[in-house]
């Protein structure tokens, strides 16, 4: 009996270990900076939620817009207001895969390069994105990061003329979320 | 004083006071939300019912408005030493789960109170399961989670 008992503990725990395939976090950060030559403008934002099933791939985003910080008021102000209409669009999303998937070991420590290919929402317009990045396991925790640049005019945001000099046409948006396994 | 000498100096003058009034306005800083007026006092289980039952009017009420919100502390998320944010988790209605697509449901929703770094060491301390009172930003669903920003604990 004792033994048919610690057969079945171990095969419960084996298959929590097999089948804990789904990681998250609700406190990833992503970072923008438009490097324009008037104005260095940066906004950061710790609450972004990300989930990845690292036996299909998928990969998710969401991140609330109002809650990217900036050093001045005003510029959150008018990043809210005026840019990103957060009022109408609150939300950010990515919906996606990792295309290469099968290459990384979600269960061995190593860094592997991905390729994230989806969805991705900003402003109300959802545009094909296909971008690099890489995803680092180690110890059960998945750290994901990725660099890329999206350009302002797909997305419909509209720089006033007064300012147009100001922000970048193209802006730098910097992943970096660090996964735990998501424990049912 | 010639005349336009005179006329000289309060261009000066004006314009001076004007970049300084520029310069404020521009560089104005964040509003200091600790001691903020408080606009709105709710349970927290509240507040997030009245944003599950009807987000839009919930949004035009609370977002961007300094709110206390008391209920049963859950526990932290600390992801870093300078990243620290006290949740009370909210139950969830589970029974559309199935049907739903969105990748989040797993996930479950939570007020999420991200605390001011000088509240990191009392935030750490707080028992799960008593009560807290906590002032923050209402900056509104992030899907299923309820975000307030630049927390502090009101005793």
């Amino acid at each position: 009996m004792k033994i048919v008992l610690r057969l079945i503990i171990v095969l419960m725990m084996l298959s929590s270990s097999v089948f804990a395939q789904k990681y998250m976090t609700k406190n990833g950060k992503i970072t923008f900076n438009s490097d324009a030559p008037m104005e260095k403008i940066e906004g950061k934002n710790n609450q972004v939620k990300v989930i990845v099933d690292a036996t299909t791939g998928d990969l998710a985003f969401q991140v609330l817009i109002t809650s990217f910080e900036f050093k001045q008021a005003l510029m959150q102000e008018h990043f809210n207001e005026n840019y990103m209409e957060s009022p109408k669009y609150p939300n950010s999303t990515f919906k996606g895969k990792i295309t290469n998937a099968k290459d990384i070991n979600f269960t061995k420590n190593g860094k592997y390069n991905a390729v994230v290919e989806g969805d991705l929402t900003i402003h109300g317009v959802t545009k094909k994105v296909k971008e690099n990045g890489s995803i680092e396991v180690k110890d059960g925790k998945v750290s994901v990061n990725s660099k890329f640049n999206i350009a302002i005019k797909d997305y419909k945001i509209s720089i006033p003329g007064a300012v147009a000099g100001k922000i970048a046409e193209s802006v730098q948006i910097v992943v970096d979320a660090t996964l735990e396994a998501l424990k049912k | 004083m010639k005349m336009w000498l005179k006329v000289v100096l309060v261009l000066v003058v004006v314009g001076i006071i004007a970049a300084i009034g520029l310069y404020i306005y521009i560089n104005k800083p964040n509003k200091d939300i600790e001691t903020a007026k408080t606009e709105y006092t709710l349970k927290a289980d509240d507040i997030y019912k009245e944003y599950s039952a009807n987000k839009a009017k919930a949004d035009s009420l609370y977002n961007g408005k300094v709110i206390e919100i008391s209920g049963n502390f859950s526990k932290i998320d600390a992801p870093s030493d300078t990243l620290v944010v006290a949740i009370f988790t909210q139950k969830q209605d589970t029974t559309n789960k199935a049907k739903s697509d969105d990748p989040f449901a797993d996930l479950g929703g939570d007020i999420r109170c991200t605390m001011l770094q000088k509240y990191i060491a009392e935030t750490k301390k707080l028992v799960p399961e008593t009560a807290v009172k906590i002032k923050g930003l209402c900056n509104g669903m992030n899907g299923a989670d309820l975000i307030f920003e630049k927390c502090s604990i009101v005793k």
